[in-house]
């Protein structure tokens, strides 16, 4: 009786040209199981997908709210990416999100009934410190603990949507909100700046697109973006290098935090305007796909939140049009990071099937 | 019933390195067999292919005259053959009757009897309902030997079963082993210790390079006779100058290094005195995990041990980490190449880099200076000949050996005072590792200090001046090299003593 033996072997050098090309793979068999399912479901799939992935985008009011969705996924991505390069799993931006934005709407509620230019910068400064102070603590438990940051940034996400949910419900609610679980409108001073009459894309995305130009210059020219690489590739390497691990461990979460909490911020003070407990369509959990994509480049981030933000738009538009539920839009990620990680996979592993005889071992 | 298990021209070939060598051995139940042989002299390789887990390339394996397939841990399992390895193969978070029950045929209740039995029967006591991370790894390893017992085994592998056990589990685990050998289970003990194998065993069969190069009855044997056959007596040819200038300057010194590690796998090193004149190598000999990974670690200060002293010219450096110690003017060689001292997936230039000293100038304000970083690069690759002049080449294409000379390069680049390394020429060609000895000899030539950890006697004895045994973490006393033979090493790498 002869069988099949797999074996899998790593594979040593892998080209860059391909480890750059394998996320347009994903994304294209993403497009491929999307169709799959919009048959099964009875739609004729071009149609579709057509919806999905055209109509949002075919006049200028979808392009902007492509780029209001992917400007806090960039921003938060970017932070994320100082993490997983080295080594660190932070797997609770959305909680340093929900913070920085809690931290930033109060400065910006302190300031509800006044105007000046110093309020926006303010709040912002403030959301950058909130999300800091909450990424530092699975950091610090991480360093001086042990414990695992997988976990504890994890839970402390639900934490910080407690923290919020009571704040708009009680000390923080709109006194003239007739009990509804949303806080003041903020003032006008300390709103995002629009960039266009009638459009929702605010002056964000200058943070995310500043974020892009910092983070790839200190990755790629700094001592620290030199550390944190050596970090992700052998952490036995960089303690024999003599690099301070743990003040390492801090800086990046303390990076990746501001950054989330300042994507929080642009939400509040950006399209929504005031305090709620919706504030985040799961963006801090989705740019984890987006780092990935990214493939914790900056400059491949941003096209990975542009790509990751049409699943957003998309799912709206089919359910609008194919009255097909919004939550296809986490099935659309969840496929771009289920292929994603199957094609690393083939990319970094071969599989040898050998010939071998069970008869063998029935001996 | 009386077991005869004969293993008949064995040959295992892995790339660049024969393992076993058309070994042929023959065992019979009622004695108990001693494997002996130092690190890489194929004891494991025999061992993995008699419990399955690897297949050899030539030769059979026989148990009471039928021929065996060992293709899979499950076949050695069903022939009979039981094995305790080195690491314990538990599940800490069960309890112990969870672990013995996993691979168990009968139902719980007749099993729970069966291992009461066998406890009561060898005097065990072990709580069976605890989990297995409270148990002491004495009585982990004894889990292990009831999960062999319970398959009535006939022939009982232990691959060197005192690693981790301290004084008073090794001479239980030895009245153990000898009561199971009255019961007719042919027991093959492999180690490296010579003491056990005379006080424990009844024939010893002694390995070296793949080969086996004697059996013998134990009762002929002494440590002495034992350690020259497994050192094997071939010298170095081409020997170093001497250091014998009395009068130099210490350049390093250590005292009262002591280290306790919580993880029964690491080595406590327990108060290792020594000090290092300029120019002068000391050879630090050893079987390795005799806490020779510790002591490289504590020297560069990979592990601070803010007890300990260490003075290097004149200054306390205990306290400080590698970078802090480079400064000094002290550099590193790893053992672990690929994993510890580069990185593979960095370019040439990066993994230069990684050597950071104050006056490189790689990192100025915090930039990284890439022109600066690349010129010095080529330097290293020309100066100690490595066969590219590519900074750019991802380390992983490098060979070991121009690996391990762009390492060496990077490290003695800075002309430190003193190099620390650890098995430097491990696993590379003889081209190479003549580069890198007539390296160290030079760096000695220049007055500067080396201090050579290594599990090699024939290099240890070709470069050092001074030679001292680490042994169970305890350093034995330094030799000068000129006294040293290689039987008074093997002695003493063995556990044994010298006047």
């Amino acid at each position: 009786m002869e069988d099949l033996l797999i074996k899998i072997e790593k594979r040593n050098d892998v080209p860059t040209t391909l480890y750059f090309f394998t996320p347009f793979i994903a994304i294209i068999l993403t497009i491929i199981g999307g169709g799959i399912i919009f048959y099964t479901l009875g739609f004729n799939p071009i149609e579709a997908l057509k919806f999905y992935f055209i109509t949002p985008i075919s006049n200028l009011y979808g392009f902007s709210e492509l780029l209001l969705k992917a400007t806090p996924l960039c921003l938060i991505a970017i932070g994320l990416s100082f993490c997983f390069k080295s080594n660190n799993w932070n797997i609770g931006a959305e909680g340093q999100l929900t913070f920085g934005a809690i931290v930033g709407g109060g400065v910006a509620l302190l300031f509800y009934n006044q105007e000046g230019f110093y309020i926006l910068p303010l709040i912002i400064i403030a959301g950058a410190i909130g999300g800091m102070i909450f990424a530092l603590i699975p950091a610090i438990l991480k360093t001086y603990f042990n414990t695992n940051e997988i976990l504890v940034s994890l839970m402390l996400v639900y934490v910080s949507k407690l923290i919020l949910d009571y704040l708009v419900v009680g000390p923080w609610s709109n006194p003239e909100g007739f009990n509804f679980p949303e806080t003041r409108q903020f003032s006008d001073s300390a709103r995002m700046p629009l960039l266009f009459e009638g459009l929702r894309i605010h002056a964000g995305i200058f943070i995310a697109l500043a974020a892009v130009f910092v983070s790839w210059f200190v990755l790629y020219k700094t001592y620290l973006g030199f550390q944190i690489k050596v970090s992700g590739l052998s952490l036995k390497t960089a303690k024999y290098a003599g690099f301070k691990g743990k003040t390492m461990i801090l800086i990046v979460f303390m990076i990746s935090g501001a950054c989330a909490g300042m994507a929080g911020v642009g939400e509040i003070t950006g399209p929504i305007g005031q305090l709620h407990r919706m504030i985040s369509p799961d963006y801090g959990f989705t740019a984890i796909i987006v780092a990935f994509l990214g493939r914790l480049n900056p400059f491949g981030i941003i096209f990975a939140s542009l790509v990751v933000s049409l699943t957003y738009l998309g799912a709206e538009t089919t359910q609008i049009f194919l009255q097909i539920p919004q939550y296809t839009g986490q099935v659309f990620q969840g496929m771009i990071l289920f292929f994603l990680l199957a094609s690393d996979y083939l990319l970094f592993f071969k599989i040898k099937f050998q010939n071998f005889n069970k008869n063998e071992l029935r001996h | 019933m009386a077991t005869d298990l004969r293993i008949s021209n064995i040959s295992k070939i892995y790339p660049g390195c024969i393992a076993n060598d058309n070994v042929s051995l023959q065992f019979k139940s009622g004695k108990i067999y001693a494997l002996l042989g130092e690190n890489g002299a194929g004891k494991s390789t025999l061992v993995k292919i008699l419990s399955g887990i690897i297949s050899p390339d030539n030769g059979e394996v026989f148990l009471n005259e039928k021929n065996l397939k060992l293709s899979s841990p499950l076949d050695a399992k069903k022939n009979k053959i039981g094995m305790v390895f080195q690491h314990f193969n538990l599940f800490e978070t069960l309890s112990v009757f969870e672990n013995l029950s996993i691979d168990a045929t009968e139902d719980n209740k007749s099993l729970r009897v069966r291992i009461n039995e066998i406890l009561k029967k060898y005097n065990f006591s072990i709580d069976l309902d605890v989990p297995v991370l409270n148990l002491s790894a004495g009585q982990k390893q004894k889990v292990e030997i009831i999960r062999c017992l319970l398959r009535s085994p006939k022939v009982l592998i232990m691959d060197e079963p005192t690693s981790v056990l301290t004084e008073q589990e090794t001479e239980e685990l030895f009245i153990s082993l000898k009561k199971f050998c009255d019961e007719g289970i042919l027991i093959i003990y492999i180690t490296h210790k010579l003491k056990e194998v005379l006080s424990l065993c009844d024939e010893v069969a002694v390995m070296r390079k793949g080969k086996v190069v004697s059996v013998s009855q134990t009762q002929n044997e002494k440590v002495e006779t034992l350690a020259s056959k497994m050192v094997g007596q071939k010298l170095a040819k081409i020997k170093k100058k001497i250091n014998t200038s009395k009068n130099k300057d210490e350049i390093f010194k250590v005292k009262h290094l002591n280290f306790y590690s919580d993880d029964p796998f690491e080595t406590n090193l327990v108060n290792l005195n020594f000090s290092l004149k300029k120019g002068e190598c000391l050879g630090i000999a050893g079987i390795s995990g005799n806490g020779q990974n510790e002591l490289f670690q504590i020297l560069s200060g990979e592990i601070i041990t803010p007890d300990a002293s260490i003075i290097f010219r004149n200054k306390e450096i205990a306290k400080l980490n590698p970078k802090q110690r480079r400064e000094y003017l002290m550099a590193f060689s790893p053992e672990d190449r690929i994993s510890q001292a580069a990185v593979p997936e960095l370019k040439i230039y990066e993994n230069v880099a990684l050597n950071n000293f104050k006056s490189s100038n790689f990192f100025e304000k915090g930039l990284v200076n890439e022109r600066k970083i690349k010129e010095h690069s080529k330097k290293i690759l020309s100066d100690f000949s490595v066969n590219t002049d590519n900074v750019e080449l991802k380390s992983q294409f490098l060979s070991g050996g121009n690996l391990q000379k762009l390492i060496l390069g990077r490290e003695l680049i800075t002309a430190p005072e003193l190099l620390i390394c650890y098995n430097p020429t491990w696993g590379l060609d003889v081209g190479a590792i003549n580069y890198i000895h007539e390296t160290l000899i030079k760096i000695n030539d220049e007055e500067k200090s080396t201090i050579l950890i290594s599990t090699d006697t024939e290099e240890l004895l070709k470069l050092s001046d001074r030679i001292a045994v680490i042994y169970k973490g305890k350093l034995s006393k330094i030799m000068p090299s000129v006294e040293v033979t290689p039987e008074k090493l093997g002695i003493l790498m063995g556990g044994g003593s010298i006047d």
